[in-house]
């Protein structure tokens, strides 16, 4: 290998490091714009190095094929039981003395990982009926006993996770019987799971449907939240002008609504750039899982592209009233330490795929 | 048992690696579709920021505006209005407005109004009621009271602190220290409507502000207003109102300079104060305005600091309308149109010579109608001085007999009547100048040679504004100048520069010299020793005359049992040579112009020329 051949090798890595850092500064940038000099805002510095820290790590030091599959099951059973005690105290953070921590963050990279491990193994292009049964099981247990804490991230993840099912192979009649099956289901559960809905998760539904009517009660999030992107203009307010972020008129700001904290500040210029990064980002996992030289890697990296596109969609989709108003955070510009820890984790699975095909014979 | 078979593992591996062939190109497949559902989800999100930040910035952003930042308007003074000797007849005083943001008091609204009720020593039911009504119509702070005294304002800063959201502010407000005398010149201000606030908000009108009604308010309103300021201030979600991120200063109205001479202006007043009818001087040598009295008169004060409701029920249900200008109303003109006769009939060659008499027997009889002079016994042998200065109904009946009603309507416009007289005022009526298509038209009956002779003697179906007649005898008084009568001379702008306005002639009529001085000579004589002796001054030339306008024969449906006194005239000019002063009174259901109106422009021109009033009694005169 020449300098030529290592330059090429890490083209990808390169790329990918380089635009995570670039976001990571944004986020940076955007949790100073909306907390300033407060705690806050040093809690998220810190996380963000620690999460870069890892992404390094993970990447340059670590080799995915030589993951243990009993390791992440070990992993996985832990997670569960984790997941089972903030079921019990229903509570969407625990907290363990110095750090608190929301638990349904981690299921993403470690699902990500089981799946593809088990499903690496089938040598077929469509998944088997027993393969495709044990792995919904997968997702389902720690997603049932996400559901009644966080409903918005259960569904969220529901999505994510089937949808890598659907583009790791699933044969064409058990998707037409899914979804006849899904429809008759659908068509009876929706009324009894209507019904069963919290008020303010009904609300979050008119308030979608109908923003400006209900500007004072349930649409509020979202009106504030249209107002500050559409007030942003091309340009945008500039550093800390915006009105909607200084004036405390955008509720959940650090987390939920930090993209359009963004979209306020730097404009729809801001936004493109946000975008272009963050679509880039997208595209390289899915180059790496083209390049990739085993399944495992193939999986992994798009797992990790469809895990972190649907994140922000969700994100950016609620806050533009596209999609209803979830209440997830956006990678790298909310705040947060396991959404932050969780996306670096993700990323440096992509990553390393990218590093390791080289070493294959 | 099974037999073992080599090609058994052929097939198997062609199967195999059949199938990682497949799973490779699905693979590949199924990677694109990824990629595409990932940019074109992305592209669909960055369509959808393009709409919101660029298409629909303007709307998102005016909300942004209307939701985080309090204006506040600081009203421009209005500019000022001066006469022409100096005397400031409408102006601005500083006030202290009680204000009330009900944002920042949302919760406690009824603690704060009682706690203000307190101290202003009102009642809380009144105080509350005027709160809420005042609520709904206003954007943004409410106005509580108006004109607070020192004292209320000591007390009301003292406890600041427990009056959230109560402001005291100085504010310039209309003020009019000469009340009723300027009430039809000037007109008025009141709150701008709902209504018209939506129409006008585009030129910088505020809820708060105050519109001209009428006179030189209405028609200079767009000088006199000049430009609110503002200022903005952030407010937050919690209503807490932060820094001041915008100041404009308000740009104050500009000034206006009147001809009208104040002295002459409240002497007119108080000539005319008991009476109904209407006094307007004008200066011959450009129509400038002198003088503009309506009377009954309103305070126009009234309509800033608010009648009481006996009050606004009287000046409403007045039958005398005191709102009216009635300078500017039509009335029948009586005998002041007889000069106008006199021109018909010089110019038409019907009176040949000033010496031509007619001999007036009390009546004049015509197809079997009898037409009556004024004075039953008659005037015996007039003549063209004569009859200007005795009034003589026969002598003008018989040269109205020998007019056309056309002719007579033709030479009546071209003396200004039947048209607005140029002064550009809203309220200004055009008065009525009657001829044949119009009768034809309207009462499909063609015209008889009665009517003309009616006519003749300013009676039947004319109608002439009191500045209408002053103006025919400007033009006489000035050698046939008919100039457009105007009241402001000067715009001041707060820059300093001063817009002149000049006097503009309508047009000049020319009229043969001769038959002028007759006409003046008959107008001298009617005050030196005819029937308008009661507006004679020793030492100075005054001209007139006199009308007496029947009220009954065109609205006689309409008055029905109310007054039937005629309508007092007098219509003159003083000076000879040069006039300095032509003027028209009118006094309604006054009886006669002689006896009535002819004093009144006798004071108005000694206090115009500054002659002293005599002691004695002016002897009594006949009719």
């Amino acid at each position: 290998m020449g300098i030529k051949g290592i330059k090429e090798n890490f083209r990808e890595i390169f790329w990918g490091i380089l635009i995570v850092f670039i976001l990571a500064l944004l986020g940076i940038l955007n949790q100073w714009i909306i907390a300033g000099n407060s705690t806050l805002f040093w809690k998220n510095l810190f996380w963000h190095l620690a999460g870069f820290t890892i992404l390094i790590f993970l990447t340059f030091l670590v080799d995915y094929r030589k993951i243990p599959v009993q390791i992440i099951w070990y992993i996985y059973l832990v997670l569960l039981f984790v997941l089972f005690i903030s079921f019990i105290l229903k509570k969407r953070w625990l907290s363990l003395g110095f750090v608190v921590f929301q638990p349904s963050e981690f299921v993403k990279p470690v699902l990500v990982l089981l799946i593809s491990l088990i499903a690496s193994k089938e040598p077929n292009p469509y998944l088997k009926i027993r393969t495709l049964v044990k792995l919904l099981a997968i997702i389902i247990i720690p997603l049932v006993l996400i559901l009644p804490v966080d409903l918005d991230y259960a569904f969220i993840m529901m999505v994510m996770f089937v949808s890598f099912l659907f583009f790791i192979g699933i044969p064409k009649r058990i998707i037409i019987a899914f979804g006849l099956i899904g429809l008759i289901v659908g068509l009876v559960v929706c009324p009894v799971f209507w019904k069963n809905l919290k008020p303010h998760q009904k609300g979050r539904i008119y308030g979608y449907l109908n923003p400006e009517k209900y500007a004072k009660t349930w649409g509020y999030q979202l009106n504030q939240a249209l107002i500050a992107i559409g007030s942003g203009g091309f340009w945008g307010y500039g550093f800390k002008k915006g009105w909607s972020t200084r004036l405390n008129y955008l509720p959940a700001k650090h987390t939920d609504l930090a993209f359009a904290v963004w979209a306020e500040t730097w404009g729809f210029v801001g936004v493109s750039l946000v975008l272009l990064l963050y679509g880039y980002l997208l595209y390289l996992c899915i180059k790496i899982s083209y390049i990739a030289k085993d399944w495992l890697g193939k999986y992994l990296s798009l797992g990790v592209a469809l895990v972190l596109f649907w994140q922000a969609m969700f994100n950016i989709g609620g806050c533009a009233g596209l999609l209803p108003m979830t209440s997830i955070p956006f990678p790298f510009l909310s705040y947060g330490g396991s959404i932050t820890i969780s996306a670096y984790i993700l990323l440096s699975l992509s990553f390393n795929t990218a590093l390791k095909r080289h070493f294959f014979k | 048992m099974k037999r073992f078979d080599p090609n058994d593992f052929l097939i198997r591996d062609f199967f195999k690696t059949k199938q990682k062939i497949l799973k490779g190109i699905f693979w590949e497949k199924r990677l694109f579709w990824a990629k595409f559902l990932i940019i074109f989800s992305l592209a669909i999100l960055w369509f959808r920021f393009f709409y919101l930040q660029v298409v629909k910035y303007s709307y998102y952003y005016k909300k942004a505006k209307e939701r985080s930042v309090v204006s506040y308007v600081i009203k421009a003074p209005r500019g000022e209005i001066v006469t022409s000797d100096g005397v400031i007849v409408a102006t601005n005083r500083a006030v202290f407005q009680l204000y009330l943001d009900p944002e920042l008091i949302k919760d406690r609204e009824d603690a704060v109004l009682y706690k203000l009720s307190k101290i202003l020593k009102e009642d809380f039911g009144i105080l509350k009621e005027r709160y809420y009504l005042a609520k709904k119509s206003f954007l943004g702070r409410v106005l509580i009271k108006r004109n607070l005294n020192w004292d209320e304002v000591a007390k009301i800063m003292v406890r600041r602190y427990y009056l959230p959201g109560v402001k005291v502010e100085v504010e310039a407000e209309r003020y009019y220290p000469y009340g009723d005398m300027y009430f039809h010149l000037i007109g008025y201000i009141s709150k701008i409507t709902m209504k018209e606030y939506k129409e006008l908000k585009e030129k910088g009108y505020s809820m708060e502000d105050y519109i001209g009604r009428a006179g030189i308010e209405k028609e200079f309103e767009k000088e006199l207003k000049g430009k609110n300021g503002a200022i903005e201030i952030e407010r937050d979600a919690y209503g807490r109102l932060g820094k001041v991120i915008n100041r404009i200063s308000p740009v104050p109205g500009n000034d206006l300079v009147l001809t009208v001479n104040h002295n002459l202006q409240v002497k007119a007043y108080e000539l005319m104060k008991e009476k109904n009818g209407a006094l307007v001087a004008l200066s011959p040598q450009d129509g400038s305005v002198l003088a503009m009295v309506s009377s009954p008169s309103i305070n126009p004060q009234k309509f800033i600091d608010g009648f009481t409701k006996e009050e606004w029920k009287r000046i409403n249900q007045n039958p005398d309308n005191p709102f009216l200008n009635r300078v500017l109303q039509p009335y029948p003109p009586g005998s002041t149109y007889k000069v106008i006769t006199a021109i018909a009939g010089l110019e038409a060659g019907v009176i040949k010579n000033v010496n031509d008499t007619v001999f007036c027997s009390g009546y004049y009889k015509f197809k079997n109608r009898i037409f009556r002079c004024w004075k039953p016994e008659g005037h015996k042998s007039v003549n063209l001085i004569k009859a200007i200065a005795y009034s003589c109904d026969v002598y003008f009946y018989t040269v109205a007999s020998k007019l056309d009603i056309d002719y007579l309507a033709e030479v009546s416009r071209k003396w200004g009547l039947g048209k607005p007289t140029g002064l550009g005022w809203s309220e200004e009526k055009s008065g009525f100048v009657p001829d044949r298509a119009w009768k034809e038209k309207t009462f499909k009956e063609p015209w008889y040679p009665g009517e003309t002779i009616i006519i003749g003697i300013g009676q039947g179906y004319l109608l002439a504004t009191p500045l209408q007649m002053a103006r025919v005898y400007m033009a006489i008084a000035n050698g046939g100048y008919l100039y457009k009568p105007y009241v402001v001379k000067k715009i001041k702008r707060v820059n300093g520069n001063v817009i002149e306005i000049a006097p503009q002639i309508e047009k000049h009529l020319i009229l043969n010299s001769r038959y002028l001085e007759w006409i003046r000579e008959g107008l001298l004589e009617a005050v030196r020793i005819g029937t308008g002796r009661g507006a004679f001054i020793p030492g100075l030339l005054v001209s007139g005359k006199t009308g007496t306008a029947q009220v009954v024969s065109l609205s006689a449906k309409t008055k029905k049992d109310k007054s039937l006194e005629h309508h007092a005239w007098f219509v003159s000019y003083a000076g000879w040579s040069q006039p300095q002063i032509v003027s028209a009174i009118l006094v309604e259901h006054g009886g006669h112009g002689g006896a009535v109106a002819a004093p009144i422009a006798q004071k108005l021109y000694k206090t115009y020329f500054g002659i002293e009033e005599p002691k004695k009694n002016i002897t009594k005169l006949p009719e």
